[in-house]
């Protein structure tokens, strides 16, 4: 018995390390259709929480990306730096979207805020899927940033969230090199 | 130097007569679009994007109203930035109106952007907007339609707007009707450049066009104008095979039934192809009628009445048949006139001619039978014995088949003539027949007519003379009294004379009753071998 089950346990180390330390080959997800439903689920929990009665409780600021894309300044842009205006825009809405599920006090509504942070965390992973690699998040804007800024309500926070998605979240999506090389 | 001159000119009025040409084309699609958006869009000013970074809007205005394009100012602001100003260009409209144009030549999408006109310092529109909610493609190039080589299909294909980004967001409305049809179908289709149009029909001409807009997730607008039309022919069908076999059973249903039609009305076709040769027997009711004589109901009668009579010879000659319930003839001699000859007896029936055909064998053998009774001279009277027995016993007698069965008796009347003289030679006035008919039934419902039947013609040979000639009371003797009915055949008529063998002894005693019935005919129209019928 010691004798096989030694090397057994050597052998389950082994694999339980290897399951850690490397990454495991995710298929890209070039489907645009993925991220199609996040914006119309970002863009169907705006709608109902738009006739929300003094801004759902939701009160404070919340520091957002800027959403507009110049598709002229945008190709001029390499795909780390789309990457990076992407993936910090994400984790800012995380953020925000984290600090409004705090205040909010409807059921209602913090089923639908739930699921836009989890849809924020399945982009994350799409992007991964794309190798864009996991920058290390920026030091906490300032305010006045040239790439954020702050809104009051969970309204707009929501619809800022959604035009972040449609524009340069798409962008990079559709944009992505290992879906391009795909394609081509 | 000159040649380079030359070229340079011809560059240049080659370039500046290609650019106007795409300014011409491109006003008129300006023009589509505008025309488009007044009537779709209700906001003012209208705005549509063309491109990834451009922007046209524009407003109408009346021309009283209208003022110079310095007069306005169009003031956009994107969202967290400062606003800017759009220089406003004039264009004269339809219909006395009058639109003022800006655009916008690099833009920010996925921002909200405000828009305010001025006039005058006066502000007159003022509009919230994302860009790249109101694109306005031009519609898709290159419509091509192509067999897919399955029948009712073609495939149509396009080419997508060269937007870049935008390949996967746009949606097609393909329309195709039947040539020279106001009703046609609408298919949609999603980030495609072509389509297969199904269901179609077989060898029928098609008119395809397509339009295209944004389909809203990402990008939206509005739709498209319609590509110019393009026409196709669907490949020729062949025979549906549904219709092929329902053909058939229609087919196969029409033809039972005409055949049950002819079927049923064979016999008026039938008339109708092939006419019935008409004869006269429907004139002359039974004339022509052969009876069978190989009746075993009258033999049977026969046989008894012959066993209630003392056994005679009854010749009983196989000539003759009857097709109905026939007659015994029994011929009798006459005693009166000239040497008595005997009557061959021919109990069965009379015969009837089959037809002129036939006629003139069945007399022969007539003839031959009568010569043979002629011959029978020494039993001149024993018919007479017969009859004259059989009035002795006249219960059975009359009660007898022979009665019943409405046996006639025929007699042969020779004048001036030898038995050995061939039938040919006797005329018809020397060989009166007469036919004798006893009737068991009431005397009412006898008939007495009374005629001579006389052939004249190369076949007769018999001839007979009416009782009429002779005076009843010098009928020859029969036999004891009995009432016994002449009848006299011609052919076409019969005479009927009742007779009483009673009143030959006893003359004047007894009446008898007759019911005269007369069936005469003009000799003229006398059938050639007028054949003996009795009817019973």
């Amino acid at each position: 018995m010691t004798s096989i089950s030694g090397p057994v346990v050597v052998l389950l180390t082994v694999l339980q390390w290897a399951g850690r330390g490397l990454p495991s080959p995710v298929r890209p997800i070039c489907d645009p259709r993925v991220l199609d439903r996040f914006i119309m689920e970002a863009r169907d929990t705006e709608t109902a929480l738009r006739g929300c009665k003094a801004g759902c409780g939701v009160t404070g600021t919340y520091v957002v990306p800027l959403t507009n894309v110049d598709f002229v300044v945008w190709e001029t842009k390499d795909t780390e730096e789309q990457a990076l205006e992407v993936q910090s825009g994400m984790s800012l809405f995380g953020q925000a979207l984290g600090a409004v599920r705090e205040s909010v006090s409807r059921v209602a509504v913090q089923i639908l805020i739930d699921n836009n942070k989890s849809n924020i965390h399945s982009l994350g992973q799409v992007l991964r899927s794309l190798h864009i690699q996991d920058l290390p998040l920026p030091p906490a804007p300032a305010v006045g940033d040239l790439v954020t800024r702050k809104v009051s309500s969970l309204s707009e926070l929501l619809h800022v969230h959604t035009n972040f998605l449609r524009g340069k979240v798409r962008l990079l999506l559709t944009n992505a090199p290992a879906c391009q090389q795909n394609s081509t | 130097m000159t040649n380079n001159n030359l070229n340079k000119l011809l560059v240049f009025c080659v370039l500046f007569c290609a650019q106007k040409t795409s300014i011409v084309h491109g006003a008129q699609a300006l023009e589509t679009k505008v025309a488009l958006l007044l009537h779709a869009e209700p906001e003012n000013p209208k705005c549509f994007a063309e491109g990834m970074s451009d922007l046209t809007c524009f407003w109408e205005e009346d021309e009283e109203r209208a003022g110079s394009a310095d007069q306005y100012s169009f003031i956009y602001t994107y969202q967290n930035e400062n606003s800017s100003e759009c220089s406003v260009t004039a264009l004269p409209a339809a219909g006395g109106k009058r639109l003022y144009f800006c655009r916008l030549s690099q833009t920010q999408l996925f921002v909200p952007l405000d828009i305010r006109v001025f006039r005058d310092e006066l502000l007159i529109h003022n509009r919230s907007l994302f860009i790249e909610l109101v694109f306005l493609l031009d519609p898709p190039a290159n419509l091509t339609l192509t067999s897919t080589g399955t029948q009712g299909q073609l495939k149509a294909s396009w080419l997508p707007p060269s937007l870049k980004y935008m390949g996967d967001s746009m949606m097609y409305e393909v329309s195709y009707t039947m040539a020279g049809s106001h009703i046609g179908k609408v298919e949609e289709v999603q980030a495609s450049s072509e389509l297969i149009l199904r269901g179609l029909q077989s060898g029928t001409k098609y008119k395809v066009r397509i339009r295209v807009k944004l389909d809203g997730i990402s990008y939206s607008g509005y739709w498209s104008t319609w590509t110019d039309p393009v026409l196709m022919e669907t490949m020729p069908g062949d025979l549906d095979p549904l219709i092929v076999s329902l053909s058939l059973i229609i087919s196969l249903v029409l033809t039972l039934l005409s055949l049950l039609v002819l079927m049923s009305h064979r016999r008026f076709l039938l008339k109708k192809i092939w006419p019935i040769i008409p004869t006269p027997e429907s004139k002359f009711q039974g004339l022509f009628k052969v009876y069978v004589f190989a009746s075993l109901e009258y033999e049977t009668r026969y046989e008894e009445w012959l066993g209630h009579s003392t056994g005679g010879l009854w010749l009983r000659p196989a000539y003759f048949y009857s097709e109905e319930f026939p007659a015994p003839l029994e011929v009798l001699s006459e005693v009166s006139l000239g040497p008595a000859l005997p009557s061959s007896a021919l109990p069965p029936k009379a015969s009837e001619a089959l037809g002129e055909e036939d006629e003139d064998e069945k007399l022969k053998r007539v003839d031959s039978a009568l010569m043979e009774g002629w011959r029978e001279t020494p039993q001149e009277h024993w018919p007479m014995d017969q009859l004259r027995a059989i009035h002795q016993h006249p219960a059975p007698w009359t009660q007898s088949s022979l009665l019943e069965s409405h046996d006639a008796y025929v007699t042969l009347n020779a004048q001036n003539h030898s038995g050995e003289e061939p039938l040919d030679d006797i005329l018809e006035e020397t060989l009166p027949l007469q036919v004798l008919f006893a009737s068991g039934r009431t005397s009412s419902e006898s008939r007495s007519d009374l005629g001579s039947f006389q052939q004249s013609s190369g076949l007769g040979r018999l001839s007979s003379q009416s009782s009429f000639e002779y005076p009843n009371h010098t009928w020859p003797p029969k036999g004891p009294g009995y009432t016994y009915m002449a009848v006299a055949d011609s052919g076409v008529s019969m005479d009927y004379s009742p007779m009483s063998s009673s009143k030959i002894d006893d003359i004047g005693k007894g009446v008898i009753y007759t019911n005269e019935y007369k069936n005469e005919i003009p000799a003229h129209r006398r059938p050639i071998g007028t054949p003996i019928h009795f009817a019973f």
